[in-house]
């Protein structure tokens, strides 16, 4: 190799390039001519294409059994995978910034932002995945802007921290569009009356807001008491999407029973604020409907003896 | 996200991410833990590739990557293990089994690219073996075009000098 000429030096890189057919047209014209001429570096050639044809039937080798094994066991930490894959996407909302994520069942996590980033979800891997996200955001914008009234989506409480939160979580889900009630209803109708403190401590926790309306719960007195944290001003927006009204307090919103319809436990009529003893009953076992539509939408009959068919509130 | 879409990349690129990383890493175990990742990460990051991408060079790379890092952990470990190999080479001729199992030139070509240098054999691996372009390869080397091409053409020189000193029978051209 030290004695080798000039011109083969020069030729060498386009020789392997065109052994193992990697070089141009032009380059493998040269070679060819070059090798036609030079014993050497006609070897040298030689070595190398029988050395590329080697590596191509390394190519065509069968598969190897060990990949079907690692195939199988890849599918199953699949499986795993798609069950504990939460979606989401950060979205721009009359709330402010809003993450919507959820796993193969459904939506699991609603989370007002702020200047916060995206959580750690113990047990879930959360990935983001605008698009298919970007859906549900445009149904929650249309529910902001009240020209829609229920957020049709599937839902997983997997982030929900108990049974009990979750029993609670179910309940509350069912609250319809337009309806304020209690912590100590919510407890009474889980046969708990008791349990008010837990039923407000799984709500705080909610981890789908909006989508469970636990801003449709608010204190006996009335009281907003509490919403995302401090964001008590977000459950006042939410209500007044909603049609119901609030008025500020000192230190607390509140809403106005004066101006909504009042069911009294599960009574199939709906009354006027002022019928009977109701102006006197806390909220622990009244629901309160901002429109006799939307009480009526529950299937509610006007009561026969205040007549809010005929005496409606004034809006 | 599209499980169907994801289920097709699975059926069609698994074997030979399989058999990529079997060849990098030169250990079956190591192929098992390096491909699940490689599909695990595609099956998260999947909502980020745009539809017309080319899902199977995407799946190199993820590959590739998961292969550099896993060598950067590996090459502290081999460190600790050098004295010890070292003494294994002083052993001493190989055993009549060694030569049996190396006797084909496909084997021995094998055994030099398992040789090579990292960045070398995942070029060589990625173009010889897969058919990658070289624009391609240098992305997933973080390099140019041409030092993957360089790269592919060092594999191949230290590959003929290894097999040169392996004192391999000769072989015949196929003109």
């Amino acid at each position: 190799m030290k004695q080798m000429p000039q011109v083969c030096r020069e030729i060498q890189e386009d020789l392997v390039a065109a052994a193992v057919q990697e070089a141009g047209a032009r380059a493998r014209a040269r070679v060819q001519d070059h090798v036609a001429r030079c014993a050497p570096c006609r070897g040298e050639f030689d070595r190398y294409r029988v050395l590329d044809e080697t590596v191509g039937t390394l190519k065509r080798e069968p598969a190897p059994a060990v990949e079907t094994a690692a195939r199988a066991e890849l599918q199953l930490r699949l499986v795993d995978l798609r069950r504990r894959l939460l979606t989401y996407g950060v979205f721009d909302s009359p709330l402010g910034r809003i993450l919507i994520g959820r796993t193969e069942q459904g939506v699991s996590l609603v989370r007002y932002l702020g200047r916060g980033g995206v959580p750690r979800l113990p047990g879930l891997e959360a990935v983001a995945d605008g698009a298919e996200i970007e859906r549900l955001y445009w149904e929650l914008l249309e529910y902001l802007r009240g020209r829609r009234t229920r957020l049709e989506w599937p839902l997983d409480l997997c982030l929900a921290r108990s049974d009990f939160h979750r029993t609670v979580l179910e309940l509350t889900a069912r609250i319809p569009y337009g309806a304020v009630t209690s912590y100590a209803n919510v407890a009474r109708e889980l046969g708990r009356p008791a349990a008010v403190r837990a039923v407000a401590q799984a709500l705080r926790t909610n981890p789908v807001p909006i989508a469970i309306p636990c801003h449709r719960v608010v204190g006996a007195d009335g009281g907003l008491t509490g919403y995302a944290g401090k964001r008590i001003g977000l459950k006042q927006r939410l209500l007044a999407v909603e049609g119901v009204q609030t008025m500020r307090q000192p230190g607390d919103f509140r809403v106005v029973r004066e101006a909504m319809y009042v069911r009294d436990r599960e009574d199939v009529e709906y009354c006027l604020p002022t019928c009977g003893v109701l102006p006197r009953r806390s909220l622990a076992e009244l629901t309160l409907f901002a429109s006799r539509e939307r009480a009526e939408a529950c299937g509610l009959h006007p009561c026969t003896s205040c007549r809010p068919d005929l005496h409606p509130l004034p809006r | 996200m599209s499980d169907d879409r994801f289920d097709g990349l699975v059926a069609a690129h698994h074997g030979e991410i399989y058999r990529y990383l079997l060849r990098v890493t030169g250990r079956v175990s190591d192929a098992d833990d390096l491909s699940q990742e490689t599909f695990l990460r595609a099956f998260k990051a999947l909502g980020s590739l745009p539809p017309e991408a080319n899902a199977r060079a995407w799946l190199f790379a993820i590959a590739t990557n998961l292969g550099r890092n896993h060598f950067r952990s590996e090459t502290r470990r081999r460190r600790a293990y050098a004295g010890v190999r070292a003494e294994d080479r002083a052993g001493g001729n190989p055993g009549p089994e060694a030569e049996t199992l190396f006797h084909e030139a496909r084997d021995r070509v094998e055994a030099a690219v398992a040789r090579l240098p990292l960045k070398q054999r995942m070029a060589f691996t990625l173009r010889k073996l897969h058919d990658l372009d070289y624009d391609a390869i240098g992305r997933m080397l973080r390099c140019s075009a041409e030092s993957a091409r360089a790269h592919v053409f060092q594999a191949f020189r230290k590959i003929r000098q290894t097999l040169d000193q392996s004192e391999m029978p000769r072989m015949e051209a196929r003109r």
